[in-house]
């Protein structure tokens, strides 16, 4: 059996190898659906071992309070805020919280300009305490302070790429930039924090928080974001429930309204993005898995006419002491070694077009392949070849001798 | 001890409401080491003869006992071990598998034997050399004349030592010349001992053999000697 096994291997082989084309327009089906689960695959896992990494430098122990405004309201242009009340209500109220700050962005232009030089970044209003609660120190300089924000100083403290981008010198502190039309001097620069998501976490400039309010001018339409951090004792659930309690009171909710706003972990962000990678990449799969059903089909249909055509060589062998399982056992193997050979180059071209995704967004996380997913994929076509192989291979087997030999 | 024995053997076809009968009541004994040609006229039965004998095919009736084994009880697998085994094909058309070179065609027998490749190859080697094609075992079978086929075909009928040769109409598809270089090595195959048995309708072909079975409606018509046993002897 081992050398007619080792025989229907090579024949097979051959057989694919003298129909080059065609070999390669049937497999296309498994190539491209391989291709696609690799490169999706590859794609998404280099961004999920990314998040993980990157979420970490977040801090764990930290919550973000934002408003929230379903979209049914949105549309009848209500929208839910976070007011300076609320913060002040959470500071005096709040159990189990380290440091606590305002966050509030800049909604219009976030340009800023130094010279000729003009930049974009997110120019957030703050506090001290964001410096503890987002874990960011500064490496030249200082941060803001306390008594800043209580004179609304013209200051700021600006992160790595800031300073590239407008082409400061290497030590900014007591360079002057513009902002909105004011002037503020550069006191501090942020250690490098790298990426999140693609996104660098030092493109910043943090001005205090009362100069942010007094640039932005309208108050009542302030929406303010609250982080905080929490005391190395505090059960962030048993904080985030009481939070809660505080601000549906604070805003007048009654029990069957919906909270107006958002109170998330780090961790919980986290697990958003792994959520929605997830779905995504088992939807992508539940296509793909489709377009391998189609491959598989086109192998079938292929391997179909093939027996059709070696009918006469299917005789000749059944006449010189081929037995059913020889005849079953070659084309089985031409079917299975069909579907893998597509299996591998769409596991090679795959990869391919997941390393070209990452190299051409820029900050985009390296590709990376589980295992699992090579097995699944290989695993896979091996499975739709022998599935959509055995009724060509069957039929095959099958044959009269007499009639095969017959044929013309 | 007969080599080939039939018995009442049978072959009907039924074709919509009509039997045919192809074999109606065939009896004959084959010796080892015999030379025999079946002649008749298309529809006389002697292709349905033909794959009854090669165990291709299974009579409706009757005993065929193929060295002393009973055939009509195996299924169509140990049917195939007995084609493997005791019997060599040489069709009209050569059927060569067409994408194997001549060493392939004749290796392909023993694969099923389960015969590692480099025993395989010098047991090829052996018959190619019998049939006295040495040179061209590389090439394809469309690469090689009709005479160089069917020499090929016949070192593949001969690579596993079969107890019968059988040849279907094996000069058909050849020029005059290369028949008779043919059956001249089917001659030479049969003083080896080797048993022979050729279908044809030629007179000509016939008259190599030994002994003539003539056909007709199924039936054995004329069964007899063409006396070069004795010229054997005188060789």
């Amino acid at each position: 059996m081992f050398f007619a096994f080792l025989e229907s291997f090579r024949s097979a082989l051959a057989a694919i190898f003298a129909n080059r084309l065609r070999s390669f327009l049937t497999t296309l089906g498994i190539i491209i659906g391989v291709a696609s689960v690799i490169a999706v695959v590859s794609v998404t896992g280099g961004m999920s071992a990314f998040i993980g990494d990157s979420f970490a430098s977040l801090g764990s122990n930290s919550l973000t309070i934002q408003s929230y405004t379903p979209f049914e309201d949105l549309m009848k242009g209500i929208r839910s805020r976070l007011t300076p009340a609320d913060l002040e209500l959470i500071e005096k109220r709040g159990e189990g919280i380290a440091s606590i700050t305002p966050v509030l962005e800049a909604n219009r232009s976030s340009q800023i300009k130094y010279g000729p030089q003009t930049a974009y970044s997110l120019i957030m209003g703050t506090t001290y305490a964001y410096q503890d609660v987002s874990q960011s120190y500064t490496q030249i300089g200082r941060f803001l302070a306390q008594s800043d924000n209580l004179t609304r100083r013209r200051i700021a403290v600006i992160g790595e790429d800031v300073r590239e981008n407008l082409n400061l010198p290497e030590n900014p502190i007591n360079e002057y930039v513009e902002l909105s039309g004011e002037w503020f001097k550069i006191v501090g620069l942020l250690e490098p924090l790298g990426d999140v998501m693609g996104q660098s976490r030092d493109n910043v400039v943090l001005v205090p928080y009362s100069t942010m309010v007094s640039i932005l001018g309208n108050q009542a339409q302030t929406d303010i974001g609250i982080q905080l951090s929490l005391t190395p004792t505090a059960n962030p659930d048993v904080v985030i429930s009481q939070l809660t309690t505080l601000l549906r009171n604070a805003h007048d909710l009654n029990s069957n309204e919906d909270d107006d706003f958002r109170i998330q972990t780090a961790e919980q962000l986290m697990e958003q993005f792994d959520q929605i990678l997830g779905t995504l990449t088992m939807v992508i799969g539940g296509i793909v898995s489709i377009s391998l059903l189609v491959g598989g089909i086109g192998i079938m249909n292929i391997m179909l006419v093939s027996v059709t055509e070696r009918t006469r060589e299917i005789g000749i062998c059944k006449a010189i002491g081929a037995k059913s399982h020889h005849i079953l056992m070659q084309f089985l193997i031409e079917a299975l070694l069909l579907s893998l050979l597509g299996g591998l180059v769409g596991l090679a071209t795959g990869y391919g077009l997941g390393i070209l995704i990452a190299n051409n967004i820029p900050d985009f996380p390296p590709p990376s392949i589980p295992l699992w997913s090579i097995a699944l994929a290989l695993g896979f076509s091996g499975f739709v070849g022998v599935l959509f192989g055995i009724l060509p291979a069957a039929k095959a087997a099958k044959l009269d001798p007499i009639d095969a030999l017959r044929y013309e | 001890m007969a080599l080939i024995s039939l018995t009442g053997i049978t072959k009907y076809y039924e074709m919509g409401s009509q039997v045919v009968k192809a074999l109606d009541g065939i009896d004959i004994t084959v010796k080892k080491n015999d030379y025999l040609a079946f002649i008749g006229s298309s529809g006389s039965g002697k292709s349905t003869m033909l794959n009854i004998l090669g165990c291709l095919d299974k009579p409706t009736s009757g005993q065929y006992l193929l060295n002393d084994k009973n055939v009509e009880a195996l299924n169509q697998n140990e049917l195939s071990q007995i084609r493997n085994l005791e019997i060599g094909f040489i069709f009209q058309s050569f059927n060569l598998l067409p994408r194997a070179n001549a060493l392939s065609n004749v290796m392909q027998p023993l694969i099923y034997r389960n015969i590692g490749f480099r025993q395989r190859k010098q047991m090829a080697m052996e018959a190619l050399s019998r049939v006295g094609l040495t040179d061209r075992i590389d090439h394809l079978p469309n690469q090689l004349s009709g005479g160089q086929r069917q020499r090929v075909a016949i070192a593949r009928a001969l690579v596993t030592h079969p107890s019968i040769l059988l040849a279907d109409e094996p000069t058909g598809n050849l020029d005059s010349r290369t028949t008779v270089e043919i059956m001249q090595l089917f001659d030479e195959l049969h003083k080896e001992g080797h048993t022979l048995i050729v279908v044809t309708h030629e007179n000509e072909i016939a008259q190599h053999c030994h002994r003539i079975v003539e056909m007709k409606d199924g039936k054995v018509f004329n069964d007899s000697r063409t006396g070069k046993d004795s010229m054997r002897v005188a060789v």
